[in-house]
């Protein structure tokens, strides 16, 4: 396989460098207007639909993917983009399941429902599986840009009389220390406004890319006509070759890649959190895939689609052996010229530097959120002032960001024996997001679902995944729909199908005999050495899920050893976890989303449909948990005291940037006019003189 | 060309996956979540209908022209042909309340 080094020229690595200073100046500049993180991504809930949809393809399209799918494109044709036109079969269960709980429950984090909506112990789990998603996601968008960066640098460099060679693993550990520098200087807070040009320019360079391609070519025509009917079709052969079948991928990424993305993505969930209601999330979401999918698709897939055109029409200048993960950067650079091949180049890498940041923050944020402050509370440290534990949260956070960065550097051991970045993400995807997607999906669709079954999906799942990766020919291959295995990397996609159905199975079957478990625990606790046993039936349980985690004795034992994990760990949890159906399925359910619309608002929604109004702000000292418009104008918005408003700029192009969210108190007389306290005024970063609109939320 | 390559993806796509998007449909419609009495939610059931038939259409037509029954320039004709119809129909929702 045919690989680069030294591309690009002076004038590009000047480009590159000048980027990434606009970028964090850029980031810095919107950075001011937000007084604190937690309030930006969890409380603000302030932008509009289109400012998020935009900064939502810097996350989605700055993640791996040129790299990724112009490499499938080069191999396999214009079937690379079916990953970004599968992922519409889920919406619904987004956009009236998940979203209006996440946003409706204030929850911060994704444990945090699973400790909502089953118990500690769920939440414990789904941080571990979590962090382990996160870690991995960080550790492919490591190597990615490494894989990125490589061809640009020379084979080795010279210091002080040292030949030092240059290889992959050592671009990493120096991207990751860049990448700590870059968190610092472009600052978290600032991330949905820098994702924002990003995406712009994400998208502008990946068609100028595809218009320049064309160009090169001679041609639409010329392009279309060169390659063969197999390369032209949108979708992959339905099982075969092993490395990229549609049936393989349709489970790995439109079935647990989708699900995954949209229902366990912390950065992703942040985004929509920050819309300033649910009707402006679904915008975004739908917006979002309809329409910014399918012009990504050509934008990350196109470099390969060239590549392939040219090496058809002149192997000397694209040799069909390229390695197809070099493959964006050998194109971009036969194609573009010297500057703007820096400039794709400094779009592509800073896209991945602020993906792989999102990622590092948002996994420091689960590790506070999810594990440092539950131990703090476990142990009663928290004798201190509120201001002196900010100081220790955010001193462990830092501490918490260099770990987690080290730990992506360390994952990257685990993928880059893949042959494409391609392959080691449909692997990871399908192995790592079944015990998630099946426990988060079940949660919110089916209230019978209980902290034993969600429990059992995450460790008795994760036996049955383990057993079937260690014996993929026997119990994975009966779902392969007649994909050949690879014994190096066997079934990398279509494992999602078994590893989906054995969590969503064991899921089922707890949940459906968790009458028999009731009586069980019922008859233990009638005897006297009720503790003794349920000790015995724990210590049973580590040592029968050891002897699968650690491949002792034969397939056979580690089935049966599977088996009574199943049968252990809902009679464990039973016995130990306190719940209540109705209690802990309240609003966090798509069945009581009215009650979740009910505990937000903190009283029964408002539904009656009225007008926008535009009003002035005045200034008065009072309430700062209310504001109050004339008589005349909460009639026209068909409000009463106590729902909840929403005053923005009038200025629609400053995407809700400066606003409020508040609640309708007593009414006065002065038409056109709000009364806000200076403080209000403050935090919605209001204008004297500016005209500001006003809409009823519920 | 070989069917496997061809028909059978995209009758496997849109055959599994619009059960799931049905199933949606109707689990969110039942749980109350989804709830077409309101005159925004009948919106969205317009938006959700519309982006199922926008995809199939997107790959058979793809399909059609990689195996060259019709020209590859009337793909991207008939799919601004639906984003038209897209934005005329949600705006007349939108003025009749639906929004």
């Amino acid at each position: 396989m045919q690989t680069f080094h030294s591309i690009g020229t002076t004038t590009d690595w000047i480009v590159m460098v000048v980027y990434f200073i606009v970028i964090m100046l850029f980031g810095s500049y919107f950075g001011r207007y937000t007084k604190n993180t937690s309030d930006f991504f969890f409380g603000g809930r302030r932008f509009s639909w289109w400012l998020i949809t935009m900064s939502i393809v810097a996350t989605g399209v700055g993640s791996h993917s040129f790299v990724k799918y112009s490499a499938k494109g080069f191999e396999h044709g214009i079937s690379s983009s079916m990953t970004y036109l599968n992922d519409w079969f889920f919406i619904p269960f987004f956009m009236f399941g998940w979203l209006p709980i996440i946003v409706y429950s204030k929850i911060r984090s994704i444990p945090e429902y699973f400790e909502k909506r089953f118990s500690p112990s769920a939440r414990f789990l789904a941080t571990i599986l979590l962090l382990l998603y996160m870690i991995g996601y960080i550790g492919i968008g490591f190597l990615t840009l490494g894989k990125a960066v490589i061809p640009m640098l020379p084979e080795a460099f010279t210091v002080f009389g040292m030949t030092l060679p240059i290889t992959l693993m050592g671009a990493i550990m120096v991207i990751a220390v860049i990448t700590g520098i870059y968190i610092t200087f472009g600052g978290q807070t600032a991330v949905i406004f820098t994702d924002l040009l990003q995406g712009f320019i994400l998208l502008f360079a990946g068609l100028l890319l595809f218009f320049f391609g064309i160009t090169y070519l001679g041609g639409f025509d010329l392009f279309w006509n060169l390659l063969p009917t197999e390369w032209k079709l949108p979708l992959a052969d339905f099982n075969q070759p092993a490395n990229f079948n549609f049936v393989g991928i349709f489970w790995q990424d439109a079935i647990a890649g989708s699900i995954g993305f949209l229902f366990m993505n912390q950065g992703l969930i942040m985004r929509f959190m920050a819309c300033k209601n649910v009707n402006e999330g679904r915008k975004a979401a739908a917006v979002n895939i309809l329409f910014v999918l399918p012009i990504s698709a050509i934008v990350v897939g196109n470099a390969g689609w060239i590549g392939k055109a040219i090496s058809v029409v002149s192997p000397d200048i694209v040799s069909p052996s390229v390695s197809p993960d070099q493959i964006f950067v050998v194109v971009a650079n036969i194609i573009a010229s010297p500057g703007m091949f820096g400039f794709i180049m400094a779009a592509l890498t800073a896209a991945l530097m602020s993906t792989v940041d999102t990622l590092i923050n948002a996994t420091a944020a689960i590790f506070i959120n999810d594990v440092y402050r539950p131990v703090q509370k476990f142990v009663k440290r928290n004798v201190m002032s509120n201001n002196e534990r900010d100081r220790k949260e955010l001193l462990v956070a830092r501490y918490a960001s260099m770990g987690v960065t080290a730990l992506g550097v360390l994952a990257v051991l685990a993928f880059k024996n893949f042959p494409t970045v391609y392959e080691a993400h449909g692997y990871f995807h399908s192995t790592l997001t079944p015990p998630l997607v099946v426990g988060i999906f079940l949660g919110v669709f089916w209230k019978r679902f209980t902290p034993a079954a969600v429990i059992t999906t995450f460790v008795g799942g994760v036996a049955l995944m383990i057993l079937g990766a260690r014996y993929p020919g026997i119990l994975i291959a009966p779902f392969d729909h007649g994909i050949e295995m690879n014994p190096d990397h066997p079934y990398s996609y279509i494992r999602a199908l078994y590893n989906t159905l054995v969590c969503t199975g064991a899921a089922v079957i707890v949940t459906l005999t968790t009458q028999w478990q009731r009586k069980i625990i019922s008859t233990i606790r009638g005897k006297q050495n009720q503790k003794m046993i349920m000790n015995i039936m724990v210590a049973i349980t580590i040592m029968v899920f050891a002897i699968v985690l650690f491949n002792v004795s034969m397939l056979s034992v580690q089935v049966f050893a599977t088996i009574a994990v199943m049968i252990l760990v809902p009679l464990t949890v039973t016995y130990y976890v306190k719940y209540d159906e109705n209690l802990n399925t309240n609003g966090l359910t798509a069945g009581s989303i009215n009650i979740a619309r009910n505990l937000f608002k903190g009283g029964d929604p408002n539904d009656q449909e009225g007008e926008t109004v535009l009003v002035y702000l005045k200034r008065v000292e009072g309430d700062e948990t209310v504001v109050h418009f004339s008589n005349k104008d909460m009639a026209k918005m068909k409000a009463e005291v106590g729902d909840l408003v929403y005053i923005s700029d009038k200025r629609k192009w400053m995407g809700g940037l400066k606003s409020i969210h508040s609640v309708f108190g007593e009414p006065h007389d002065e038409d056109g006019t709000v009364y806000i306290t200076p403080d209000q005024t403050k935090h919605g970063l209001f204008v004297d003189g500016k005209i500001l609109e006003a809409e009823k939320e519920m | 060309m070989n069917f496997s390559h061809t028909w059978l993806p995209f009758i496997y796509l849109y055959g599994l996956g619009g059960i799931l998007f049905v199933s949606g449909i109707i689990i969110t419609i039942k749980s109350g979540s989804f709830d077409l009495s309101r005159k925004a939610h009948k919106k969205w059931m317009w938006v959700l209908l519309f982006g199922f038939v926008w995809y199939l259409m997107m790959h058979a037509l793809m399909t059609w022209a990689a195996l060259d029954i019709i020209s590859v320039y009337s793909v991207p004709i008939v799919l601004l042909g639906m984003v038209v119809v897209f934005i005329v129909v949600t705006l007349m929702l939108r003025k009749t309340g639906g929004a």
